[in-house]
């Protein structure tokens, strides 16, 4: 228990020193490598998120776009036309994700297993197609940000920051009663609600950690941006290639998520001049992986040891 | 907005939605007897989009003479990709199918865009212009021959469904798999058959949308939306409930354009859409007895 | 069977599936601190009402009340915290977590701020009772049935229920676990928890109630102490069969339908004046190997070598051998859970099995399903499965495959005769029909495709005695045409009286078999079915 405990206490500190290094990284690095380097790490965020959604709590969305798409918008909203600062603003788009998925979940928490993912992109959908023609929210040429954004280094020391967030409700959600609860809605929710789990506040609750986390991550890219319209910001972009990154990544495991998203980048960045034979490597990579590799690389990486033994001892 | 014009949009919307349930009929019959959600179907639709246009412009033969090759050539092409790449999945459960599917949507819709480009296209061919007073409504000629077709279409899949051996084995694998299996059907055969069904559905029906509307790689989710629509609506299995789910789906997109604007057609169908799922209990909810 | 405050009570419960009354106005309570028993037939309504109980399930008509409130509209998760549990027949546990996790989880939704120790004490303790200490941390996936249904049952006392509903916990065990079950059963019901019973092992029903209830239809048929119950000739008739033996065949409601039956098989000329013609069954029963098939010769039409098959981890079938010869009638007996459906569905191709499965001599262990209909063995499976949105010519011609058109039009034809109701009713939807007409149907169906050997799977399952005896009559008949037959039956007396031969399972492996009289009066066959002496 106490070597645990150690173990435990020795992987924070590496995590710890591992995202302070990212943090000091852009005064090294060129500016083209930060802007990667930013983008890796919101990837990671919404990655992190999904995975908890779809592998830990099993509701496959496609509405990632929503929560990034709206996490943005009322960031530059709250920016352009308040005196609040800015991280008050960064909690409150969070906190509009969370709100989102509480609004939504009476519908789409009660749909099961394909009709939930289809219900996700539907909304999607929805409200990108309310925000490309309602004009008072700026219809489809969209907004500017007003207020001056912080400098790219110290946007990235938000990200970071975001991130470790992300990765500290992920080791809840994974290894406390929480993943319990998470794991029994996902496998058996009748079952679970047998044992007195309340299926539908876990799934809220799961829900809402992970649009909140998203949404975060959309005010964040917004930052970036400094000017951003419906297309960019709720497209279904963000939804493909997060579910791509963590299914190719390994859905469900912990190793997942960061494997999917340095995979894809990598190869987003070799490819670069052909962005559709990315896209497209990316899907064949899914299907190969739903083929071949169900719990993606991380899975095949884990029995890995086990079949090389297996192998050398001639079993 | 003139009476006449309303009236006329109205109509084109029933024309439209006619077309509607042909493109939602592949995916309802794929969802009701494999439960499997081809998230490819979009792309499928645009693929019979850009056949039709590719006919026309390089060999010239008019895309509703060609439907019937368009239509054999998606069917031909399905079934060997459902024989390898999803059959194997299907005792897995639904994610893993599905996920396939979806890999392969982003698979398509990048190869078309890198073969074909992101140029918006829509087929024009020497009638597209034309339109026909119908009294005090004025409808294009190529709505009143899409919907013609899609009914006519529609029609033999009812009859074939319904009437044939091949309908009953598939109605019998839909609903009870294992007892169609111990009677002596070919399950999965008359499951990959119906896949090619789907995709040659999907083939036509994207080839008419593309006579009707314009596209772009892109527009497989829009169309995949729609289809999903008409499919909730219409209840799955019931051919007829299609056709007149895709009707009724024509008429509300017609009816958003006309009250609020064209940018709210697509927004129409897909709160119905939205609101279909949630309230409709047969089947699409986790039920209680 | 009231008393002043029960802990729960039910008053005109009802559930309703379209037109099939599934639990019909059902009033009963129960009181605190004691053990009732619920038994029946299959399809009277056990499953139904511990779902409705449960909160699975919501009634069409009625209330329930616990501790005093109503609880008739509240989720199952309310149920379960305000003090119901309850295990399932098919044991569930969750796959991914471990055995002690599985404890764990009704700890945590319930008290989510129980202490560490306290509740990880609670839960050893609980493994202890339930003889799991040895695999707390094993993956539940590992588990063999047996140690799943106890899993089940220490899942449901981690929510430290009230009120614990225990489902058929029973099935699938040994003399010496039944007792170490009842043994268990009892310690609960000493730590002041009430429960509630549905069971088949009247063994279990015998030594642990204080109270039972028999439920027929979905109505309640009797109630009393278990003494009373086991005793009453009515229940014992309508519940056990005829498989009570007491000098079983006089006191049987069914002995008129059983000496037809003596009278049809043995007179050839009462059968022609039965139903009209013998033609519409030599059309739809075949004797010899389909032509083209290989065969060899001499060989039984269908042997079983050492089959074993298992679901997962699950053994449901054990080395079992076989025979059955053309022209042949097979009983297949066994208490619920032995194995009998099993192998049925390894028959037709519906479910993997190790071990050697031939036809003509032939082996065919690996065929599909189809593979295996073509060469003239049917299934008239377990629960009918006809093709509820087929109407009933639909369901007959999907099973005549690769028959010509005249031969269909004959078959049908000749399906029409042996069940005029069917003809009445070829255009309407197999959904529109009452049980007993799709068991017709069924029966139908799989004469449809000319079998020479036909399995039916528990043909007389929730059907009323008196259409019972007609299904029998028309078996008797397609006996009479040389139709090779294997005949799951729960009700023992009704098989062995058509069958030349009886094989009987127990926990998936075959226990005895034998001529079908010297089955009947084996000492061994009461014990299986009734357990031990009263």
């Amino acid at each position: 228990m106490a070597r645990q405990l150690k173990a435990r206490s020795a992987g924070f500190a590496a995590l710890i020193l591992a995202l302070a290094l990212l943090g000091v990284a852009p005064a090294v690095l060129r500016e083209y490598d930060t802007q990667i380097l930013l983008r890796m790490l919101l990837a990671l965020v919404l990655a992190e998120s999904w995975n908890l959604l779809a592998g830990y709590g099993g509701l496959v969305s496609l509405g990632t776009s929503s929560a990034v798409g709206l996490g943005g918008y009322v960031l530059v909203g709250l920016l352009n036309h308040s005196i609040l600062p800015l991280p008050v603003v960064i909690l409150a788009a969070a906190l509009s994700g969370a709100v989102l998925a509480a609004l939504a979940s009476p519908g789409l928490l009660r749909l099961r297993g394909l009709y939930f993912t289809v219900g996700t992109l539907a909304l999607a959908e929805a409200l990108r197609l309310v925000m490309i023609n309602v004009n008072q929210f700026g219809g489809a040429t969209g907004l500017f940000l007003n207020r001056d954004p912080p400098a790219l280094g110290a946007l990235v020391w938000i990200a970071v920051g975001l991130l470790l967030v992300t990765l500290l409700v992920m080791e809840f959600c994974a290894h406390s009663g929480v993943s319990l609860l998470l794991r029994a809605v996902r496998d058996d929710q009748d079952v679970a609600a047998q044992m007195g789990v309340r299926p539908f506040r876990v799934k809220l609750a799961a829900f809402a950690a992970a649009s909140a986390l998203m949404a975060a991550a959309g005010g964040l890219q917004a930052l970036k941006l400094g000017a951003i319209e419906p297309y960019g910001m709720f497209g279904l972009r963000w939804s493909i290639d997060t579910l791509a990154m963590v299914v190719i990544g390994g859905l469900g495991t912990r190793a997942g998520p960061v494997i999917g998203v340095v995979l894809v980048m990598l190869s987003g960045e070799l490819l670069a001049d052909y962005p559709e034979a990315h896209l497209a490597l990316t899907g064949l990579l899914m299907m190969l992986a739903m083929r071949f590799a169900p719990r993606g690389v991380a899975g095949l990486l884990a029995v890995l040891p086990a079949r090389w033994r297996a192998r050398t001892t001639g079993a | 907005m003139s009476i006449e014009a309303a009236a006329s949009s109205l109509v084109v919307g029933v024309l439209l939605g006619g077309i509607f349930s042909l493109t939602a009929l592949g995916l309802s019959l794929v969802l009701g007897v494999m439960r499997l959600v081809n998230l490819a179907h979009g792309e499928f639709l645009v693929l019979g989009a850009y056949a039709g246009y590719y006919l026309l412009t390089v060999t010239g033969i008019d895309p509703l003479l060609g439907l019937p090759l368009i239509a054999a050539a998606m069917g031909l092409v399905a079934a060997p990709l459902y024989r390898f790449l999803i059959q194997p999945l299907m005792g897995r459960g639904v994610e893993a199918p599905m996920m396939t599917m979806f890999g392969l949507s982003i698979v398509l819709q990048n190869l078309y865009t890198a073969a074909f480009s992101a140029d918006t296209r829509s087929i024009e061919t020497g009638y597209s212009a034309l339109a026909l007073n119908l009294g005090p409504v004025t409808v294009g000629l190529v709505y009143v021959m899409g919907f013609a077709i899609s009914i006519g279409i529609v029609g033999l899949i009812h009859l074939l469904v319904s009437r044939t051996a091949f309908g009953r084995d598939l109605r019998a694998s839909a609903q009870d798999a294992g007892a169609a299996a111990i009677v002596g059907v070919n399950v999965p055969r008359v499951q990959m058959l119906t896949f090619a069904l789907g995709a040659a559905c999907a083939g036509a029906g994207g080839t008419l949308s593309g006579l009707v509307n314009s596209f772009t790689p892109a527009s497989g989710a829009a169309y995949l939306l729609n289809s999903f629509a008409v499919v909730v609506l219409g209840g799955l299995g019931s051919v007829l409930g299609t056709l007149l789910a895709g009707i009724t789906v024509g008429i509300l997109q017609s009816l958003g354009g006309v009250l609020f604007g064209d940018g709210y057609r697509d927004l129409v169908a897909l709160l119905v859409f939205l609101a279909v799922l949630i309230v409709r209990p047969q089947g699409f909810m986790a039920g209680r007895g | 069977m009231s008393a002043n405050n029960p802990l729960l009570a039910t008053h005109n419960l009802s559930k309703l599936y379209g037109g099939v009354v599934a639990v019909d106005k059902l009033t009963l309570a129960v009181p605190r601190g004691s053990v009732t028993g619920i038994i029946g037939p299959n399809g009277a309504g056990k499953s139904t009402l511990i779902g409705l109980l449960s909160g699975a399930l919501l009634p069409s008509g009625g209330t329930i009340s616990f501790g005093g409130r109503d609880v008739t509209g509240l989720a199952t998760s309310e149920r379960a915290r305000l003090g119901i549990g309850r295990t399932y027949q098919i044991p569930r546990p969750f796959l991914d977590m471990t055995v002690e996790e599985n404890l764990a989880v009704a700890q945590w939704a319930c008290r989510a701020r129980v202490r560490g120790a306290s509740a990880r004490g609670r839960r050893a303790e609980l493994l202890r009772e339930c003889g799991l200490s040895d695999v707390a941390t094993q993956p539940a996936t590992q588990l063999p049935l047996l140690r799943r249904k106890r899993l089940e049952v220490a899942r449901a006392l981690a929510l430290e229920p009230q009120l614990l509903l225990l489902d058929e916990v029973g099935s699938g065990l040994i003399d010496a676990e039944i007792t170490e079950l009842i043994a268990l059963i009892r310690r609960i019901g000493s730590w002041g928890v009430t429960i509630v019973i549905v069971e088949h092992v009247l063994r279990i029903v015998r030594e642990c109630c204080s109270q039972l209830l028999v439920l027929n239809f979905g109505r309640q048929l009797a109630a009393g102490t278990p003494v009373e119950i086991l005793a009453s000739e009515e229940v014992a008739t309508v519940y056990l069969g005829t498989a009570h033996s007491q000098g079983a065949t006089a006191q049987a409601p069914n002995a008129q339908g059983a000496a037809r039956l003596a009278n049809v098989a043995a007179n050839p000329d009462a059968l022609a004046n039965a139903v009209s013609a013998r033609e519409p069954l030599t059309v739809l029963v075949a004797h010899r190997p389909v032509p083209g098939a290989p065969a060899v010769a001499g060989a039984p039409l269908l042997q079983l070598t050492k089959v074993s098959a298992s679901y997962g981890q699950v053994r449901a079938l054990r080395d079992v051998d076989l025979e059955v010869h053309s022209g042949e009638v097979l009983a297949l007996l066994g208490a619920n859970g032995a194995g009998k459906t099993t192998l049925a569905l390894v028959i037709s191709g519906s479910l993997p099995a190790h071990g050697r499965v031939a036809i003509d001599g032939i082996v065919v262990s690996r065929t599909r399903p189809g593979g295996i209909a073509a060469l003239g063995i049917a299934h008239c499976m377990e629960g009918r499965r006809i093709f509820t949105d087929l109407t009933v010519e639909q369901n007959l011609r999907v099973a005549a495959r690769r028959a010509a058109r005249p031969e269909v039009a004959a078959r049908l034809d000749a399906v029409y005769t042996l069940f005029p109701v069917l003809a009445g009713r070829r255009g309407d939807p197999g959904a529109a029909m009452s049980g007993g007409q799709q068991q017709m149907l069924a029966i139908g169906r799989a004469l449809m495709a000319r079998p020479r050997l036909v399995i039916f799977d528990e043909i007389s399952l929730g059907l009323a005695p008196i259409i019972i005896d007609r299904l029998y009559e028309t078996l008797a008949l397609l006996k009479q045409a040389g139709l090779a037959m294997l005949i799951v039956e729960q009700d023992v007396n009704r098989a062995l009286a058509i069958a030349d031969r009886a094989c009987v399972l127990e926990h998936g492996a075959l226990a005895f078999t034998g001529a079908a009289r010297a089955v009947r009066e084996d000492a061994r066959l009461r014990r299986l079915y009734l357990g031990e002496a009263d």
